[in-house]
């Protein structure tokens, strides 16, 4: 393949005394096969452009989770992206990972992101739950959350982690959903209450990003969902975000549609809703009140049949990871 | 060959975003696509059910994509949310014929049609803009953008996962090609394929305001005049509740929200009263009259 002409647009970085960062963007030009990797070009651009230019590397085969910066509008492993799938126009706009304080250049303090993952008990409890049988269909739920190379592109991105510091982040909620998955965890309850607090599952957005930008496929939106489910299950119910949740199921059993009416009565309860009278009358300036009585679906009792048969005969219907093969 | 499907509006467009329902019959109408209603359609359930009943969820999703199947149709939608969950299901009933059985045992059991697996669900803006013979769609286009910047806000659910719907790697997304069929400017912002946050508008309130206050901001810094969406959850967030999300941040943001079949509706000449344009919170007025809409 012929060699293009690219221009790397870098956000540097330089520590100011008092704390902080001052920053500014710098393009290098660089040329290169489309199918080279932005790691080997900045690389490059090191050696041979600007020898002060900081960023992490390490393994260059997608595995220690190092090189993760913003490519081109997405976090991205530098070493697993090609220049030519991220160009745009023929320029690549490199930043350091976002929700991070930047130490220098592409270079971000870690450390705020490892205390999430360290907030969730990153290892096996001893307790009342622990097995010590432990078949091969145990890890069908464990194997996608067990390939994360904690490499912080998903936080990154994490559209919560954005306005919310205090968000656990995708992650770490992944990293939970591996240990109370893990039939010898001995706090599987314990660790479920504890995720049910402000700030953890409850406040995903479900925007599917982590989904999106993970580079291993751990698919961390995933493990959140199954959290949700395995808490409500065991009759943690009591958040906002819970009770949300099991509205929707209680309305498309009773009429097939969501009563938007009383969603929010329902999630917040009386006295919160009460402090809600103004989003309400903010609504209502413009015609935007939902009928208390929304129409009612025909053949709502099929739906009532359907949710009958699956009480008495529960069905497993969860996805399974695919095996965890080395790559 | 007539484009015709089931139409999903789903709960929102049929209580809060009624408009956006009315804008895509009035749209529809124009262009010839004929949406068909789907009586026995129940709500999704969205995630919210899927993590509460994840079979139950598979049952719904099965019996509103057969009853689209028994008409012989495509299903079409105008919420992100039920376009993912619709798809996630209908993805995994054609990947999973065992699933699909199973979910169809239930369904029989139930008296209701089984799933077949045989239909496509889509976004009514894809239609727009892949399916329409784009000179049909540019000779209704009579009152053009002349220009006008607008911000395409694309949403979460119609784009990820990319697992579950047709890669569109390298293609322009649908909004900004729509923007551009109308005479307007997409306007490149960074927030474009971020969270409105509707989905935690309860719970997390203050942070679901940063964000969409976010989005609008740097769309409006951007140079954006107006902002339109492909859903109507999209919409009562950036839209209905912006102003709600300026007194939080404490700051003024006042940027025009719709819905993309209503903008695309005023460019087609339709009174702005059948798009219910009056119905929205931040008045596009000002700014559409300077191109003369």
């Amino acid at each position: 393949m012929a060699l293009q002409k690219y221009t790397f647009r870098i956000q540097r970085s330089i520590p100011v005394q008092g704390g902080g960062v001052q920053t500014k963007w710098q393009d290098f030009p660089v040329e290169s096969e489309p199918n080279v990797t932005v790691l080997t070009l900045l690389e490059e651009i090191k050696g041979q452009q600007d020898g002060t230019l900081v960023f992490r590397q390490s393994c260059r085969s997608a595995i220690c989770g190092s090189c993760a910066m913003w490519i081109s509008g997405r976090t991205r492993l530098a070493c697993k992206t090609h220049v030519g799938a991220v160009a745009k126009n023929g320029v690549v706009e490199i930043a350091p990972q976002k929700n991070q304080p930047v130490l220098k250049d592409l270079a971000i303090d870690i450390r705020p992101f490892f205390k999430r993952v360290h907030g969730i008990t990153p290892y096996l409890l001893d307790g009342p739950e622990q097995n010590s049988t432990v078949t091969k269909s145990a890890y069908d739920q464990v194997n996608h959350v067990t390939q994360c190379i904690l490499c912080g592109a998903c936080y990154s991105d994490c559209t919560m982690a954005e306005v919310s510091p205090a968000f656990v982040g995708p992650a770490a909620l992944a990293k939970a959903f591996r240990f109370v998955s893990d039939p010898r965890e001995g706090r599987k309850s314990q660790r479920l209450a504890d995720l049910c607090q402000p700030s953890a599952i409850w406040s995903c957005t479900r925007c599917t990003m982590c989904v999106d930008v993970c580079p291993k496929e751990v698919a961390p939106m995933e493990a959140i969902v199954k959290l949700r489910t395995r808490a409500m299950a065991r009759g943690y119910t009591g958040s906002a975000g819970a009770k949300h949740a099991l509205a929707f199921h209680e309305d498309i059993r009773r009429g097939g549609h969501l009563n938007e009416f009383t969603l929010m009565m329902r999630t917040l309860g009386i006295w919160e809703t009460l402090k809600e009278t103004g989003t309400a009358l903010h609504l209502a300036k413009k015609g935007k009140v939902p009928s208390p009585f929304p129409h009612t679906v025909a053949g709502v009792e099929e739906l009532r049949r359907m949710y009958d048969h699956l009480e008495q005969f529960p069905i497993e219907v969860e996805t399974k990871a695919k095996e965890a093969v080395p790559e | 060959m007539s484009l015709e499907f089931a139409f999903y509006p789903g709960c929102a467009a049929q209580q809060v975003q009624k408009e956006a329902d009315w804008a895509a019959r009035a749209v529809c109408q124009e262009l010839g696509i004929i949406l068909h209603s789907m009586p026995r359609a129940s709500c999704c359930g969205a995630v919210s059910l899927r993590e509460t009943k994840p079979a139950f969820s598979l049952a719904v999703a099965a019996r509103i994509l057969s009853e689209a199947e028994a008409m012989g149709k495509d299903l079409v939608t105008i919420c992100n949310t039920c376009l993912q969950t619709l798809t996630h299901a209908n993805h995994r009933f054609q990947n999973e014929p065992e699933l699909l059985e199973k979910i169809n045992s239930v369904l029989r059991d139930a008296g209701v049609r089984p799933y077949g697996a045989t239909i496509k669900t889509h976004h009514l803006l894809w239609v727009v803009t892949d399916q329409v013979d784009p000179k049909v769609l540019q000779a209704k286009i009579i009152r053009p953008l002349k220009g006008l910047r607008v911000a395409p806000f694309h949403g979460c659910h119609n784009l990820r996962p990319a697992e579950i719907y047709e890669q569109q790697e390298g293609k322009e997304h649908h909004l900004n090609r729509l923007i551009r069929s109308m005479g307007g400017v997409p306007v490149d912002y960074p927030d474009q394929e971020r969270c409105c946050g509707f989905h935690v508008m309860l719970s997390d309130k203050k942070e679901v305001h940063e964000m969409s206050a976010k989005n609008c901001l740097s769309a409006k810094a951007a140079g954006a005049q107006v902002m339109i969406t492909p859903c109507t959850l999209c919409d009562m967030v950036m839209g209905s509740m912006q102003e709600m999300a300026e007194k939080t941040i404490q700051k003024p943001i006042q940027l025009p929200e719709m819905s993309f079949s209503q903008l695309l509706g005023l460019t087609m000449g339709i009174p702005a009263d059948r798009l219910g344009i009056s119905r929205l919170h931040i008045n596009p007025a000002v700014v559409l009259t300077t191109v003369g809409l």
